[in-house]
C-alpha cells in the first residue's frame, strides 16, 4: 500500500510539471497582460520599466524558468491586478467555493444514491418514475437557466431565499464559512441546489442502474434464499456492490465543482474561486490563471489518489495481498 | 417409510414472455421424506431451477406460481407473506446454487455473509454467531476455518467456495436443501469429493435434499429417489435403481441410452433425436411426442401421470411395464 502512494505520489509530481509548462504555454498565448497592466497613455518609458519589472522582456522559456524556481520556494508570484500573493489571493477566495462544492456534491450523492437504488428497486413504482422524471430534467436542462429560474422563484417571487452573496460568515478553524451561521446557510442554500441538480440526476442514474443490474445476479437471489431482508440485501449486499461507480463519479464530481463551479458563483455572486478565475482571464492576470490550473490539476490528482485508495477498501479483489 | 416433509402437489408456475405465457413448471407432484435424497433431473431449460425456486416463494415477474401448493410438515407455503416466507428460507429450506464465484458476494467477507445469513433468523453476538460459523465451515471440510473465515470469496478455490456456500445454506440448521446443480461447475475430481461429502453430511445431519442436476450418473451417486423432468413436467419418478434399470417412460429410456454405463449392453450409445419443444409452443399431448419413437395416434392427448406402487410416469404407452396381477389372472 505504501510503495503504492509513494509511486502515486511521484507520478502526480510528473503530471504537475507537465501541466505547468502547457498551462504557462497556453496562458502565454491568451494575450500580453501589459495592454492591462498600464494605461495606453503612459510613455514608453514606465511602459518597458513594466515590462522588465515584470519580466516580460524575457523569452518565453527564461520566464517559464524563472517561474519554476520561484516555484520551489513557495511563491506563485503576485497577482498584476489585486498586487497580492496569488497564493493568498486564491485562499481567501477557495472556503466558499469549497463550503459550496461539498455542500452540492454530498447533498446530490446523499439524496440521489438512495433514491436511485429505490428507483432500481421498485422500477415500476410512481414514485421511482418521479425520481427519474426529476433526474431527466436535472440532466437535460442547463445549470445557468435553472439557476436563474431558482433566484426568480425562491428570491425574487416568493422572497424566501436571499438570490447572492455569502451572507454572514463565521470563523472555524481560522476560516471564513458560511454554512456555520444560519444567515450564511440561507445564502448557501441556492446555489448549492442549483449546483447538486446535475450531479444528484447522475447519482440516481448510476444508482439506478447498479441496482437493478444487481438485483438480478445470483448474489441477491443467493441472500434470498438465506432469508435474509430486503433491507439487508440492499444496504448491505446491493450497496456494497454499486459502490465504485458512484465513488469514481462523486471523486470527479468534487474536483471538476471545485475547480469550475463559474456559472453557479457568477449567476449567485458566490465570491468563490470560479468568479476569480473568469475575472483573471478577462484581466490577463497571468499568475492567478497559472497558480490557479497548477492548484486545480493538484486536487484532481488527490482526489484521483483518494478514488484508488477507496477502491481497494471497497473491492478486496484489488488489493494485491492474498491470504494464504 | 418416514413421514413427509415436504408435499408438491399440481405446482404450476408460469412467466408472462414477450413471445407469451410460458409455463416453465406444470402440474408438477412429488414428496420429500425427512433425510430423503430426491434427485430431480432433466436438459437445459426443462424447469428445474424453477421448481427449486418455486418451493421457495422466489419466483420475481414476469413469473409466478399459478397453481398447485407446495406443503412443509403439513404447513401451506404457496401465499404466504413476504415475512412467513422470508422466515422459512435459509431456516426450513435452504439453497444452493450452480456457480459458488457468481452466489457469494465479491466484496464481503465470509464471515460477514455468513453472520447475515445467521442474523436473518436470529438475534446473537457477534462472538456466538461467528463460533457458529467457525463450526460450520468446519464441518463442510475447510481447513483453519477460524483464520479463513475473515477471507475474501476470491482467496478461496472454486471447490472451497462452494463449500462455503453450502455452509451458509448449514447455518441455520435446515430440513431441506435444493442443491441447484452444486457441483456443475468444479473440477470432475472435486465434484465427486463433493458430493460423497454432501451425502455423509445429509446423512448425519439427517437433512433431506433435492439434488437438481441434468447429470443422470451424479444423480444416482447421491440420490435415492428420482424425478425425471421434461418440458415443465414430471414424466417419471421412481426410487432410482428401479428407474435406472428399468426406466418406464421412452425419455428416460432414452436419456440412459445415450450414457455410458446405463444403456443396456451391447448397445451402441445413441442421443435422442430433436432438441426440447419451446415452452411457449408446446406439441398438443405428450409433449415428448416429436421425438418418441412410441407414439401412437392417441399420443395427441395428455397423458396423466399415471402412479404404480412407488413408481409413477406420465405416457400412454409405457415400456416395460410388469403385467398387473389383475391382467395375469387367466
Ligand atoms: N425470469 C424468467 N423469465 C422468463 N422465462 C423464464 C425465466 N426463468 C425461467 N424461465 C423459463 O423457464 C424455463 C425453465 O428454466 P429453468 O431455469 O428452471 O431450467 P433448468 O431446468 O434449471 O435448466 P438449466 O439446466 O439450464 O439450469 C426456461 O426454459 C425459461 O424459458
Ligand atoms: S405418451 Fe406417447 S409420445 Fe409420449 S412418451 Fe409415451 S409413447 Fe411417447
Ligand atoms: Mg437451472
Amino acid at each position: 500500500m505504501l510503495g503504492f502512494v509513494i509511486q502515486r505520489v511521484l507520478q502526480a509530481l510528473v503530471v504537475m510539471l507537465v501541466i505547468s509548462a502547457l498551462v504557462f504555454m497556453g496562458v502565454y498565448a491568451v494575450g500580453n497582460p501589459i495592454d492591462v497592466l498600464i494605461s495606453p497613455d503612459a510613455t514608453q518609458i514606465i511602459r518597458e520599466q513594466t515590462i522588465r519589472a515584470y519580466g516580460l522582456d524575457q523569452p518565453l522559456w527564461k520566464q517559464y524558468l524563472d517561474f519554476l524556481a520561484r516555484l520551489l520556494s513557495g511563491n506563485f508570484g503576485r497577482s498584476f491586478v489585486y498586487n497580492m500573493p496569488v497564493l493568498d489571493l486564491i485562499f481567501s477566495r477557495l472556503p466558499a467555493t469549497i463550503e459550496l462544492t461539498l455542500a452540492a456534491v454530498f447533498g446530490a450523492t446523499l439524496l440521489g444514491v438512495p433514491l436511485g437504488i429505490y428507483a432500481g428497486y421498485r422500477p415500476d413504482s410512481p414514485i421511482s418514475k418521479t425520481i427519474m422524471a426529476v433526474s431527466i430534467l436535472g440532466f437535460s436542462v442547463p445549470t445557468f437557466w435553472i439557476g436563474l429560474v431558482l433566484i426568480f422563484t425562491f428570491a425574487v417571487t416568493l422572497g424566501w431565499l436571499p438570490a447572492g452573496n455569502r451572507g454572514e460568515t463565521a470563523t472555524l478553524f481560522g476560516v471564513e464559512w458560511s454554512f456555520v451561521t444560519w444567515n450564511g446557510l440561507t445564502h448557501l442554500f441556492l446555489p448549492a441546489l442549483n449546483l447538486s441538480l446535475f450531479k444528484f440526476a447522475m447519482m440516481v442514474r448510476l444508482a439506478r442502474a447498479g441496482t437493478r443490474e444487481t438485483m438480478l445476479t445470483d448474489t441477491v437471489k443467493f441472500a434470498r434464499a438465506a432469508g435474509e431482508s430486503e433491507w439487508t440485501i440492499l444496504s448491505r449486499h446491493v450497496l456494497r456492490l454499486i459502490a465504485i461507480p458512484i465513488v469514481t463519479v462523486f471523486g470527479l464530481e468534487l474536483g471538476s465543482t471545485l475547480a469550475f463551479a463559474v456559472v453557479t458563483e457568477t449567476i449567485f455572486s458566490w465570491p468563490g474561486v470560479g468568479k476569480l478565475i473568469i475575472d483573471s482571464i478577462a484581466t490577463l492576470d497571468r499568475p492567478v490563471m497559472v497558480a490557479y490550473l497548477m492548484l486545480v490539476a493538484f486536487f484532481f490528482i488527490m482526489i484521483n489518489l483518494t478514488v484508488d485508495i477507496a477502491y481497494a477498501a471497497l473491492d478486496p479483489r484489488l488489493r494485491t495481498r492474498r491470504a494464504s | 417409510m418416514s413421514s413427509r416433509l415436504l408435499e408438491v402437489s399440481g405446482l404450476t408456475t408460469r412467466f408472462e414472455t414477450r413471445s407469451g405465457a410460458l409455463n416453465a413448471v406444470e402440474d408438477v407432484s412429488f414428496s420429500v421424506s425427512e433425510g430423503e435424497i430426491v434427485g430431480l433431473v432433466g436438459e437445459s431449460g426443462s424447469g428445474k431451477s424453477v421448481t427449486g425456486f418455486s418451493i421457495l416463494g422466489l419466483i420475481d415477474p414476469p413469473g409466478r406460481i399459478v397453481s398447485g401448493s407446495v406443503k412443509l410438515n403439513g404447513r401451506e407455503l404457496v401465499g404466504l407473506s413476504h415475512a412467513d416466507l422470508r422466515s422459512v428460507r435459509g431456516r426450513e429450506i435452504a439453497m444452493v446454487f450452480q456457480d459458488p464465484s457468481a452466489t457469494l458476494n465479491p466484496v464481503l467477507t465470509i464471515g460477514t455473509q455468513m453472520r447475515l445469513a445467521i442474523a436473518a433468523h436470529e438475534s446473537m453476538s457477534k462472538a456466538a454467531a461467528t463460533h457458529r460459523c467457525i463450526d460450520v465451515l468446519t464441518i463442510v471440510g475447510i481447513p483453519d476455518a477460524a483464520r479463513r473465515i475473515e477471507a475474501y470469496p476470491h482467496q478461496f478455490s472454486g471447490g472451497m467456495r462452494q463449500r462455503v456456500a453450502i455452509a451458509i445454506a448449514l447455518l441455520n440448521r435446515p430440513r431441506l436443501i435444493i442443491c441447484d446443480e452444486p457441483t456443475t461447475a468444479l473440477d470432475v475430481s472435486i465434484q465427486a469429493q463433493i458430493l460423497t461429502e454432501m451425502k455423509s453430511l445429509a446423512a448425519r445431519l439427517g437433512t433431506a435434499m433435492i439434488w437438481i442436476s441434468h447429470d443422470l450418473a451424479t444423480v444416482s451417486s447421491v440420490a435415492s429417489r428420482l424425478l425425471v423432468m421434461y418440458a415443465g413436467r414430471l414424466i417419471e419418478t421412481g426410487p432410482i435403481a428401479a428407474v435406472l434399470r428399468q426406466p418406464h417412460h421412452p425419455y428416460t429410456r432414452g436419456l440412459l441410452n445415450s450414457l455410458p454405463g446405463f444403456a443396456k449392453p451391447g448397445q451402441d450409445l445413441v442421443q435422442i433425436p430433436g432438441a426440447m419443444p419451446s415452452l411457449v409452443n408446446l406439441p398438443v399431448g405428450c409433449s415428448f411426442r416429436p421425438r418418441c419413437t412410441h407414439a401412437q395416434d392417441d399420443c395427441t392427448l395428455l397423458p396423466a401421470f399415471a402412479t404404480d406402487g412407488a413408481r409413477a410416469f406420465r405416457c400412454h404407452h409405457p415400456l416395460d411395464l410388469p403385467v398387473p396381477a389383475s391382467e395375469a389372472r387367466p
